[in-house]
């Protein structure tokens, strides 16, 4: 023990010499290499940091006269409500008085149902996606694997999906099989194949060997040996990652709609780009909630799950 | 062989009788069917649902592809003439997309380190200010950093500026929260060690609550910016500069196969820089992981 | 009857079992012994087919086992049954499940992955438990008992494959004494009863003495003493044990004390 703890720090005391003086030698060299390296990082910071200055023209004064403009921006965003008309229902005409909160979210019953949409999304494509990284997680992980080749595959195959992000496989579906949620839901699907299909593996690499080989003595082919030798070991991580994953496409699925795919993130992109000012707030307040609320619920479950796990 | 037969072991065996018995007094053990039942109901309901939600999405557009994607797709892969590519163009998206992770990371890491003391339990023992603070936190994090681009693009034109915005707004947000749990989670025993060597407050801070906490956020910020990274890379396709604005172009000017080549750069840049930030937290954790 | 010759398997330069010649009749009851390292786990895990020899043949009954391929080798593996020193069960599913893998290869594909047994397998499952006093945890879950009892399931595992032989991977070297003798009574007692040949790696002497009709010792991967429990001298255990135990040696260092064999409560019951 006491052996290797001196062999890590690369510090032995010869026999006959003095230990104080080792120790300072061996301290001075210690701090030399260490500022070496911390020089040699800060100058690499510094250069990083100028470097990108120039390149994204971050100067000062565009920030200066970019400042104002931000909160202009967010001035004009700001729905006109006037505390008098503020639950006035509609006039006579059928319209909606200005400045009530009707008159604001008089297109409720869209967003109301783009935000269903995105939540249907973001269910199916976690469904679909982690399906699929189910079935990869086994070949993926390398002490499961049947061949090498199939690991090589399968891991490479989740380090594609997970590397692209969704947005762009949006985009290139939605060119594919048109404008609507369900190039949204592929995508995001693909996407959280790769991940999960990652983070399952792993799980899947800590997993106890003994089951799968008690499995395997009783005469129990490879299927066998992954359902009852693995899964129910991994099960309970897999679901945690699951639903995290949940949270994570709730977000995702709520922007995809700015390239066409799907869900509110178009309603978003049309009142933005649009110059319905005042719209880009009550959708905005929708997407905070729906993701918040999205959460809340997610992480009552999953407590809720590792709760009962650790009961037993 | 014949004595294989021969004295052929007596193997376990169970009549009709027995498993009535067994039954009798082991009901479960022959299926809960109340469980079953369940989990029958469970599963068909998923499923159920899955192929109701496919319908809904149209799902049987996939397999009707016009003209056009099946060109789209063939050009990923057969490549035409490299030689005329704009690769300055591509390069410069790239290092713009870097700049603005950079940027955008390093700003909301300082913002992060005064945010998080108002936002962490043992520095802010005021309740109101500390839960305003998180909530507010919630909200910079809860809008994804595309949104925030939208929004900068909106407020400051188009270009690399709204990138750096978006990323330091929504890394703000996640940093201060982050850093806030690090602080809670300071060991006291430590600093009370530091305190009972006759260390002044500024001596307390420095040597008990520093060498716990830089490592900590330096490492935080580090995964932090290989995140925006590749947040970064999409901001363009809302007109908020990097490679993504490149990707776009090309995408809508049916450039398929410079497409293909961009994701591919892309991919091999968020690997280096995963690779190189793992280096740089590997040296100031002071281990290098196993 | 089960016939090993020239049996060989080498890790790299080293052979972990080297050109042992064997053969067991059915229904015998072979202790198998040797230091740790000898290549005793490595001798039964290429019985049982989990490690592939690297030279030799075994032979079952006349078939020949260590050409087996796809699902002749699992009908082999299901045929012969082996005990863990770890157990080697499905911690997070429930006894009687664990024990009804033991019919898992008699099944389909979707039967076997939906877990649906018939009647009668489960009727074998309890049973089983049963002989082995197990029966009352039936409904809980593995990974909740005692090592003593998570033995008797992995026994109990292997009664309802109805193998013809059951092998031993040192199944008491992590149970206490008197778990240990529960379960060397189990496996003798269905040695006896059922007729199944019984191969078991032993890390004590007079347990191998007590229990078994036969001893086999190994030694750097050679059988160096194969005979009975009678036949074994003093000194021959010593060399088996090696030179370095030389000094200390006594039955006793091996020795889990265990007194000969009675049955067990349990078991008196099934008959
Ligand atoms: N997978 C393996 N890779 C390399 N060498 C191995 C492997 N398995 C076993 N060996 C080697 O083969 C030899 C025999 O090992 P084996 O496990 O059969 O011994 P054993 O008699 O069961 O010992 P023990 O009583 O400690 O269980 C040992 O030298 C061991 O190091
Ligand atoms: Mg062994």
């Amino acid at each position: 023990m006491a052996q290797s703890s001196i062999a890590t720090t690369g510090f032995v005391i010869p026999p006959g010499q003095d230990p104080v003086s080792v120790f300072e030698k061996h301290r001075a060299e210690l701090l030399r290499s260490r500022l070496v390296m911390n020089i040699t990082l800060i100058v690499l910071f510094l250069a990083l940091l100028i470097v990108s200055v120039i390149i994204s023209r971050f100067y000062p004064e565009r920030l200066w006269n970019g400042l104002p403009r931000i909160f202009e921006y967010f001035g004009t965003v700001m729905p006109s409500l006037e505390a008098d008309k503020l639950f006035e229902g509609r006039a006579e005409n059928g319209k909606a008085v200005p400045g009530s909160l009707l008159f604001w979210y008089s297109d409720i019953g869209k967003y109301v149902r783009l935000l269903f949409e995105t939540i249907l999304m973001a269910i199916t494509a976690t469904m679909l996606g982690v399906a699929l990284a189910f079935v990869l997680s086994f070949p993926a992980a390398r002490n499961l694997a049947l061949t090498r080749w199939s690991n090589i595959l399968a891991r490479r195959t989740a380090e594609v999906f997970r590397g692209v992000p969704e947005i762009v496989i949006a985009l290139v579906l939605v060119f594919a099989v048109g404008i609507g949620p369900l190039a949204g839901v592929i995508a995001i699907a693909i996407h959280t194949a790769g991940a999960l299909g990652k983070l399952f593996s792993e799980v899947n690499e800590n997993a106890s060997m003994r089951p799968v080989e008690g499995v395997r003595s009783v005469g129990g082919n490879w299927f066998a040996e992954m359902r009852f030798g693995v899964v129910p070991q991994v099960l309970p991580n897999f679901v945690s990652y699951a639903l995290l994953r949940f949270e994570i496409n709730v977000r995702a699925s709520s922007i995809v709609g700015f390239v066409g795919a799907g869900g509110i993130g178009q309603e978003l992109n049309h009142t933005i780009s649009f110059y319905n000012d005042d719209r880009v707030m009550a959708v905005l307040i929708l997407i905070v909630l729906l993701v918040t609320t999205i959460d809340l619920i997610s992480e009552r479950v999953r407590t809720r799950l590792i709760g009962r796990e650790n009961l037993i | 062989m014949s004595d294989a037969t021969l004295q052929h072991p007596r193997p376990m065996q169970v009549t009709a009788s027995d498993i009535a018995d067994l039954r009798q007094r082991f009901p479960d053990a022959f299926g809960n069917r109340r469980r079953q039942a369940t989990s029958a109901l469970l599963w068909t309901v998923a499923i159920g649902y899955l192929l109701w939600s496919l319908w809904y999405f149209e799902f049987d557009k996939l397999f009707n592809f016009n003209e056009r994607a099946t060109r789209m797709f063939s050009e990923f892969f057969i490549w035409g003439d490299m030689s005329g590519w704009d690769y300055v163009g591509i390069y410069q998206g790239l290092a713009e997309t870097i700049a603005m992770a950079f940027l955008g990371t390093l700003l909301g890491s300082i913002a992060a380190l005064l945010i998080a003391f108002f936002a962490a339990r043992n520095t802010m023992p005021q309740p109101i200010i500390r839960h305003g603070v998180r909530r507010f936190l919630d909200l910079l994090r809860g809008i994804d950093s595309l949104i925030w681009a939208l929004v900068f693009v909106r407020a400051v034109g188009l270009g690399p500026l709204a990138g750096v915005l978006s990323i330091f707004v929504s890394d703000a947000g996640t940093l201060s929260k982050l850093y806030s749990e690090a602080i809670e989670n300071v060991d006291r025993k430590q600093i009370e060690g530091v305190r009972a060597s006759g260390a002044s407050p500024a001596k307390s801070i420095r040597f008990g609550y520093l060498p716990q906490i830089a490592p900590v956020f330096i490492s935080l910020s580090l995964y932090s910016f290989e995140s925006s990274v590749r947040s970064a890379t999409i901001l363009g396709i809302v007109g908020a500069g990097g490679i993504g604005k490149v990707l776009v172009d090309r995408f809508r000017a049916g450039f398929f196969d410079q497409v293909a080549f961009v994701v591919i750069n892309i991919l091999i840049c968020v690997f280096v820089l995963d690779w190189l930030s793992g280096k740089v937290r590997a040296h100031f954790i002071g281990e290098k992981p196993h | 009857m089960l016939e090993i010759t020239q049996l060989t398997k080498a890790f790299g330069p080293n052979k972990a079992v080297d050109n042992i010649t064997l053969s067991v009749p059915q229904g015998q009851m072979v202790g198998v012994i040797g230091r740790s390292g000898a290549g005793k786990s490595t001798l039964l895990r290429m019985v049982n087919r989990l490690a592939e020899p690297t030279d030799g043949k075994i032979l079952f009954g006349g078939r020949e086992v260590t050409a087996l391929r796809g699902r002749a080798l699992y009908a082999w593996r299901a045929e012969c049954a082996m005990v863990f020193q770890q157990f080697n069960l499905v911690g997070r599913m429930s006894v009687i499940n664990n024990v009804l893998m033991g019919r898992i290869f008699h099944h389909g594909f979707a039967t076997a992955m939906l877990q649906i047994f018939g009647p009668e397998e489960r009727a074998l499952a309890i049973r089983a438990l049963d002989r082995l006093g197990m029966a009352h945890t039936a409904l809980q879950r593995a990974e909740t008992l005692s090592g003593g009892q998570m033995q008797r399931v992995a026994i109990a595992r292997a009664l309802v494959q109805q193998p013809k032989l059951m092998l031993a991977d040192e199944p008491i070297a992590s149970l206490d004494p008197l778990n240990a003798k529960v379960v060397m009574d189990a496996l003798r007692t269905i040695n006896r009863e059922d007729g199944i040949t019984v191969l078991a790696n032993l890390h004590t002497l007079d347990t191998a003495r007590t229990y078994c009709d036969r001893i086999v010792g190994l030694m750097e991967g050679r059988v160096v003493f194969d005979g009975t429990p009678d036949q074994l001298t003093d000194r021959q255990a010593r060399e088996i044990y090696g030179a370095e135990a030389d000094d200390a040696f006594s039955e006793g260092v091996t020795s889990t004390s265990l007194r000969p064999a009675q049955p067990v409560r349990a078991l008196e019951g099934a008959e």
